[in-house]
């Protein structure tokens, strides 16, 4: 069963609705949620461009964080030292998480199945090892603190608000590209690969290459996610390129359902909803909820949330 | 005529009242301005503790101090009704600054007291600066809050790494002249700092490091491969600093792998303040450190202050608690003086406060809005109700180094 | 003795005695990876739970009595977590290796979370037994007591293991499973009962290890994503399915965390993780992984 895409008037209207109320969000939210909004899309951003590589390509990651913490730095090294553009620190926030993908693929995609997820991990963790012993240029394990807020063109983008509506579009620009990309050619490509290696080897196809440009395909999304991150946050430490961030990450993407980008939106937002606010209600017992929902969504939806919202016609 | 205007005036106070009861809920900024005219005076406190990972018994020593204050004092500050918001720290920026962020913009606090680690400090900087409240900071360590990145918001009633570790650096100049001393710290912004303090007041006095080692923060249980290079660098003494659980584990191991033996520990105070000289024992019998209290110190306002404590928690305090309690005592000075509760306000207030003299641990005053205080040598000895730190000698007064 | 030796002899010393625990430890996740395929990334928290009933149940200065029983709840508790967990990855089995290891991951986040509420945030030490709270003096060196015997029961346990899959009809069936997983069945025998047994055993192993280790390491929130770590990288390094692999894997490992971190500090866990990933490369079943052989 191959799950394509399909642009169709009725997702393409949700989608409008959707993104016209959190355009206007801000307008009514008070700012400790708006907050919280801003960190859950910054968030489905890194689940989206895991998706990519766990849903599209068949490659489960548990070292995404790696990329996403790469390009945070990035972008708040350059903020702090360099320009405060809030282009530009983004775009380097993307180089970053391509070129740190680039060199961990080469390697990674070698490897396949379970393999694969633990040299992911391993991986990722000498990347949070480097970041928290090169404290000349990260910080050490204090992190990065003092990032200056970044500015597009004359605004700066220190309110709450602003930041929101940069980050939003960042968001939506970006689910835009890897949607139009998974609907591609090449997209579908990489689910020939999912689902069945070598018979795409047979027909030709340079599989190592196809699935290392997805890897760093997904790791310049990732290191994106990471720019908003620095530029939201205003401080990078260690932690947030971890393997707490990859973990929540490949949770978000399983529990939203592996092939669907809306999915991985879904879990996003559902896995910062429980850890967070959900978790502050239940004094702080939110990850084991979490892991609860986890657990029930591998056993009894394996196509995750998404598979199962999914009308019957879309299958 | 007579009655029209008292109904209406009766009627213009209930709305103000009821007004007041659901402002609460929203903008605290007016909190000062609304307490004429409704009698109780109100402040909203957010104390910022961890309450997770290795610094919790810090966390619960800070909040008795507070607690203490507080209860003795009619639950007021400075003629303020205090409410006090509770947010964990955790033990690093990453669940610390959302903690802060918190308070401020969730819950509206006025004033927020507490942050045990320096990096959160230093992360929460801009949160506090762009919000313009005060952040009485009740621990953290590092120089820059009230050096080289102070700001008018941010004042402290604790210590810097650097002061308390240059004490120890100068006395051992002197009392162990000639003899390389090996140090160590854990690998962040508190560790390097303590190192950095020590080096240059030890060096100054004429000393001769032997070698240094900063051991992964938070993460190291096992200390013997560090351990194994002091005895190679021909070391007569050793320096550290450790805190919370991982002092337990380095003095434990310290005496487990001999060199307790062959060369004398010294460090600064956190190695043996509090819970964990219970849980190292005979391990700890010995260490020499400097710390800006003791809770053996015989003085009117300590005795009072340790039974007191004794009475309400069965422990006995520690710095932690003091700073805590100080923060709540300036609190109430600075409040009682204040027009209103912003940063700004506050911030005036605190610097006409002046020398804090019935503290517990000596008389000090705030320096470039940290303290200036007596710093103490204390030896850790067994008596029959267990070990403590003993007062040896009051090195003197000593600020925040440059 | 030579100098060098003589110089860094505590460090070697202290590398057995963190490589028999971490044999301890990660044979039972090695055997299972070998044998089922499965990926059981509770591995670490088992051991953390152990670590836990030593707390709770010896205390922080236990005396034998109370050391032993902590071992034999450790070992029931973390026998049933096995056998239980093997049932569950067992109803996935029709789905990928993936899905199982993913479940295992799921139930890793609860236990830790339940473990948590359980027993508090805070970190707690635990000593030794009384008799063994000393440190002896070995060829000149000062050395804890305790950590000698660390030694010691790991090659015990190294022994039993071994004969366990070498001399018994369970340990045949272990090897073969892990030469060839669907000739066991056609053979006739349950499959889902010896794994239940073997993960059980596995998962035994794990939570003694974490009594064992808990005058070491105490009992900490997040010391089992350490502990799964280095596990991971024994089980890889060494070999999936191979008791022999095991041992020289976590030998060698508990050589990179003391005498590695003695001499190189922080580069030892980039040594760690890199000699991870190039053996993840270059030989993915391991440096003694059995080919289709059946050797132990």
């Amino acid at each position: 069963m191959s799950s394509t895409p399909a642009l169709n008037r009725r997702s393409l209207a949700w989608a409008a609705i959707l993104l016209a109320t959190l355009a206007v969000a801000p307008l009514w939210l008070p700012s400790y949620p708006l907050v919280t909004l801003t960190r859950i899309l910054v968030f489905a951003l890194l689940a989206v461009s895991l998706d990519v590589l766990v849903g599209y390509t068949g490659l489960p990651s548990l070292g995404h964080g790696a990329y996403f913490g790469a390009g945070a730095y990035a972008a708040g090294w350059v903020a702090i030292h360099m320009t405060q553009s809030a282009t530009l620190t983004l775009l380097v926030a993307s180089a970053s998480g391509a070129a740190a993908a680039a060199i961990a693929g080469s390697v990674a995609v070698r490897a396949q199945g379970v393999f694969f997820l633990m040299l992911t991990l391993a991986l990722g963790e000498m990347a949070h090892q480097l970041a928290e012993s090169w404290q000349e240029v990260t910080g050490g394990s204090n992190g990065l603190y003092g990032i200056p807020a970044v500015h597009l063109g004359t605004i700066v983008l220190l309110s709450a608000r602003a930041v929101y509506w940069w980050v939003l579009s960042t968001f939506v620009s970006g689910v835009a590209v890897l949607g139009c990309v998974a609907a591609s050619p090449f997209g579908e490509t990489l689910r020939g690969i999912r689902d069945n290696e070598g018979r795409m080897r047979a027909l030709g196809y340079r599989v190592y290459h196809y699935k290392l440009a997805a890897f760093i395909l997904s790791g310049a999304f990732a290191g994106m996610a990471g720019g908003l991150l620095a530029t939201h946050q205003r401080l990078v430490t260690p932690a947030d390129g971890g393997l707490g961030t990859s973990t929540l990450a490949l949770f978000a993407v399983i529990i939203g359902g592996e092939a669907s980008l809306s999915g991985a939106c879904l879990g996003a937002a559902l896995v910062v909803l429980i850890r967070d606010s959900l978790g502050a209600s239940l004094g702080g017992r939110g990850p084991l909820v979490l892991g609860v929902v986890f657990v029930a969504v591998v056993y009894l939806l394996p196509s995750g949330l998404a598979g199962a919202l999914r009308p019957a016609w879309r299958r | 005529m007579t009655i029209q205007r008292i109904t209406r005036r009766g009627i213009l106070g209930a709305i103000g009242a009821s007004a007041l009861a659901g402002l609460p809920g929203c903008r605290s900024g007016d909190k000062g301005s609304a307490s004429e005219g409704s009698g109780a005076r109100r402040v909203k406190i957010g104390l910022v503790i961890p309450q997770a990972g290795v610094y919790v018994p810090l966390g619960t020593d800070l909040k008795r101090g507070w607690d203490l204050f507080l209860e003795r004092h009619g639950g007021k500050l400075g003629n303020h009704e205090v409410t006090t918001v509770v947010a964990d720290e955790g033990d690093s920026p990453q669940s610390g600054v959302p903690a802060v962020q918190k308070v401020l913009q969730s819950d509206q606090v006025d004033v927020i007291v507490g942050v045990v680690n320096s990096a959160v400090a230093l992360g929460s900087q801009d949160s506090i600066k762009e919000a313009k409240k005060l952040l009485l900071v009740a621990n953290a360590g590092a120089g820059a809050i009230t050096g080289a990145a102070r700001s008018p918001y941010i004042w402290r009633t604790s210590f810097t790494n650097a002061q308390i570790a240059s004490v120890m650096g100068q006395h051992l100049a002197k009392a162990a002249a000639g003899q390389r001393v090996y140090i160590l710290a854990p690998d962040y912004a508190a560790g390097t700092e303590v190192l950095t303090g020590f080096r240059k007041a030890f060096e100054a006095g004429g000393g001769q490091i032997a070698g240094e080692a900063k051991p992964a923060f938070g993460k190291t249980q096992d200390y013997q491969p560090f351990l194994a290079p002091i005895r190679q660098s021909g070391a007569k003494a050793v320096f550290c600093f450790f805190s919370g659980a991982e002092a337990v584990a380095f003095v434990k191991q310290y005496h487990q792998f001999g060199l307790h033996a062959e060369l004398p520990l010294y460090g600064s105070g956190f190695l043996t303040e509090g819970s964990v000289l219970a849980a190292q024992g005979e391990a700890a019998l010995g260490i020499q450190t400097t710390l800006h209290y003791c809770a053996e110190l015989d003085s009117p306002a300590n005795r009072e202050f340790v039974a007191a404590y004794r009475a309400k928690y069965d422990a006995v305090p520690t710095c932690f608690s003091v700073q805590a309690w100080d923060a709540a005592n300036v609190l109430d000075r600075a409040l009682a003086q204040a027009t209103a509760l912003d940063g700004d306000s506050l911030s005036k207030a605190l610097a006409s406060v002046g020398t804090i003299e019935n503290s517990p641990r000596g008389p000090w005053s705030f320096d470039g809005q940290s303290p200036r205080q007596q710093v103490y040598l204390r030896k850790v000895e067994k008596r029959e109700s267990g070990y403590v730190n003993a007062v040896v000698a009051d090195l003197g007064a000593f600020s925040q180094p440059a | 003795m030579p100098d060098w030796v003589n110089l860094h002899f505590v460090s070697l010393l202290n590398g057995l005695a963190i490589g028999f625990l971490l044999f301890i430890l990660a044979v039972g996740l090695s055997l299972v990876f070998g044998m089922m395929d499965v990926l059981n990334l509770a591995h670490g928290v088992l051991f953390l739970t152990g670590s836990y009933v030593a707390w709770f149940v010896a205390g922080p200065s236990p005396s034998w009595g109370g050391f032993l029983a902590a071992l034999t709840v450790a070992a029931l508790v973390g026998g049933a977590a096995g056998a239980l967990l093997s049932l569950a990855c067992d109803r996935l089995s029709r789905r990928t290796h993936l899905a199982q290891a993913l479940l295992t991951l799921g139930v890793a986040l609860i236990a830790a979370e339940v473990l948590s509420a359980l027993f508090g945030n805070d970190v707690h030490s635990v000593n030794p037994p009384e008799a063994l709270d000393r440190s002896v003096s070995v060829f000149g060196h000062a050395y804890p007591l305790y950590r000698l015997c660390l030694i010691a029961i790991g090659v015990v346990v190294a022994g039993a293991v071994h004969w366990i899959v070498e001399r018994t009809l369970l340990g045949a069936l272990v090897r073969a499973s892990v030469s060839d997983r669907q000739m066991v069945s056609a053979v006739g025998f349950d499959d889902r009962r010896v794994k239940a047994l073997v993960f059980g055993l596995g998962a035994l192993l794990a939570s003694v290890a974490g009594v064992l280790g808990a005058p070491i390491y105490g009992a900490r929130p997040g010391l089992d994503v350490t502990v799964l770590i280095l596990a991971l990288v024994v089980v890889v390094i060494g070999g999936l399915g191979s008791v022999r692999g095991a041992l020289l894997g976590a030998l060698v490992i508990g050589q990179i965390e003391t005498l590695g971190r003695a001499l190189l500090a922080n580069f030892a866990s980039f040594l760690l993780f890199g000699a991870l990933a190039l053996v993840l490369i270059l030989r993915p079943r391991g440096l003694l992984a059995p080919a289709n052989g059946s050797r132990s």
